[in-house]
């Protein structure tokens, strides 16, 4: 790379760098269970984001778990049950990509 | 910017600064059990049987933080889901599911976590960035960064069935009658996304599953059954079923994405009723076998963002 950071393990291969980094993570949150969050990340103003779902302690047998809608509108991520049904605890990975 | 710190790559986009935080790796989740099974109906063995099956792996690791798991195929053929993750204390559960019967091969677990629940290091040269608090890390070269090398949005096909369209309910057929006539595999049944930075190597990727579908053919027979001059008729009814429940699960090939499905569940129910009385003066009676866990439908089919990474910078 012409410029930027490299990080080299112990055994001199390479650990880190900044030429192949695509994505970034923002935030992590939990969001409980019929829970709406909204959350706005002016650090990431200009920069593409996208996000994550992971339901958490729910299980994936004979039960219908929900998970939530998630909406990205600029910096603002919002994160919000479907409409007119409950949803379960989530874990939301917040990712952004300068662009 | 007026403070701090800011690491750009080739094409100028910002990589590292002193308010976003990065990842970075805490450890490989220890594998435990496993279960296979559903590569085929059970209780069932007439035509279209063959299911593609499923093995799950149960994983876990104890760490600070919410990890963000990675998924290191061991067989890239196979397709691969998260389909649960758990937390009790500070103990992550992960059960990860694959495509097959096969209980080789299993995948290895990457996790992450924010560079404060790293634990310490003894490690005394490197770079840490901090917040502006000065106490919050963002950075730490010490433990292992993560790099995504690729990302965005997947989602798996509406129909997860080899054979399209819903398989639904048909009736007029014969008493007892039970021949499964829809290929519930689903192996075909896939939307791929190009991605440059995938190989069949090293690649690893972080996509939970959220999609989950029962889908279910049904089939009802009947049979009248009169004695003499049409005299003292008995109604005779059968129902066979097939279900399967299905959750998203992925694949990587080389430059290639793919977001499809895997059989979760399955079963097979037969039932056959008949009248009492009539011209012999028979006794009615029935018989049934399976369930199915709710009504077909699915649901969580949306997008979801998948990470993909270098699994060797971790090892």
């Amino acid at each position: 790379m012409s410029y930027g950071l490299s990080v080299f393990k112990s055994d001199g291969s390479l650990g880190f760098s900044t030429a192949d980094v695509t994505w970034q993570t923002l935030d992590q949150f939990t969001v409980a269970a019929n829970a709406s969050v909204s959350n706005t990340y002016n650090e990431a103003s200009g920069m593409t984001i996208i996000a994550q779902r992971q339901m958490v302690n729910v299980p994936p047998n004979s039960q219908e778990d929900y998970v939530p809608n998630v909406s990205i509108s600029g910096t603002t991520v919002s994160v919000a049950p479907q409409s007119g049904l409950s949803s379960s605890q989530c874990i939301i990975h917040v990712l952004a990509q300068d662009t | 910017m007026a403070y701090g710190f800011e690491a750009k790559n080739d094409s100028g986009n910002i990589i590292i600064n002193d308010t976003i935080e990065n990842l970075h790796f805490v450890g490989k989740a220890t594998r435990g059990s496993n279960n296979s099974d559903y590569g085929s109906f059970p209780g069932y063995g007439g035509s279209n049987n063959s299911l593609d099956g499923r093995v799950i792996h149960y994983y876990t690791i104890t760490c600070s933080g919410t990890p963000v798991a990675f998924i290191k195929p061991t067989d890239y053929a196979r397709w691969h889901g998260i389909i649960k993750q758990s937390v009790s204390g500070t103990t992550w559960s992960f059960d990860v599911m694959i495509s097959g019967t096969s209980t080789s091969n299993p995948p290895e677990i990457y996790c992450f976590v924010n560079a404060d629940d790293v634990p310490s290091t003894s490690e005394t040269h490197g770079m840490i960035v901090f917040k502006s608090d000065g106490t919050t890390k963002t950075f730490d070269s010490r433990v292992q960064p993560l790099a995504i090398t690729g990302g965005a949005n997947a989602v798996a096909p509406s129909d997860p069935t080899n054979s399209s369209g819903l398989p639904g309910t048909s009736t007029g057929h014969s008493w007892n009658y039970s021949s499964n006539d829809h290929d519930f595999k689903c192996t075909n049944r896939y939307n791929e996304y190009t991605d440059s930075n995938i190989n069949t190597s090293n690649t690893m990727f972080s996509c939970p599953s959220l999609a989950q579908a029962v889908y279910k053919r049904q089939q009802h027979g009947y049979k009248e059954s009169c004695g003499f001059l049409g005299c003292c008729c008995q109604d005779h009814h059968s129902t066979a079923a097939w279900w399967v429940m299905y959750r998203s699960a992925f694949r990587l090939r080389t430059n290639k994405f793919d977001a499809g499905w895997s059989v979760y569940a399955a079963g097979y129910s037969f039932s056959s009723s008949f009248e009492s009385g009539g011209w012999f003066g028979g006794g009615g009676g029935s018989y049934s076998t399976g369930s199915m866990p709710y009504t077909a439908k699915t649901i969580n089919l949306q997008s979801n963002a998948y990470i993909i990474a270098d699994s060797s910078r971790y090892d």
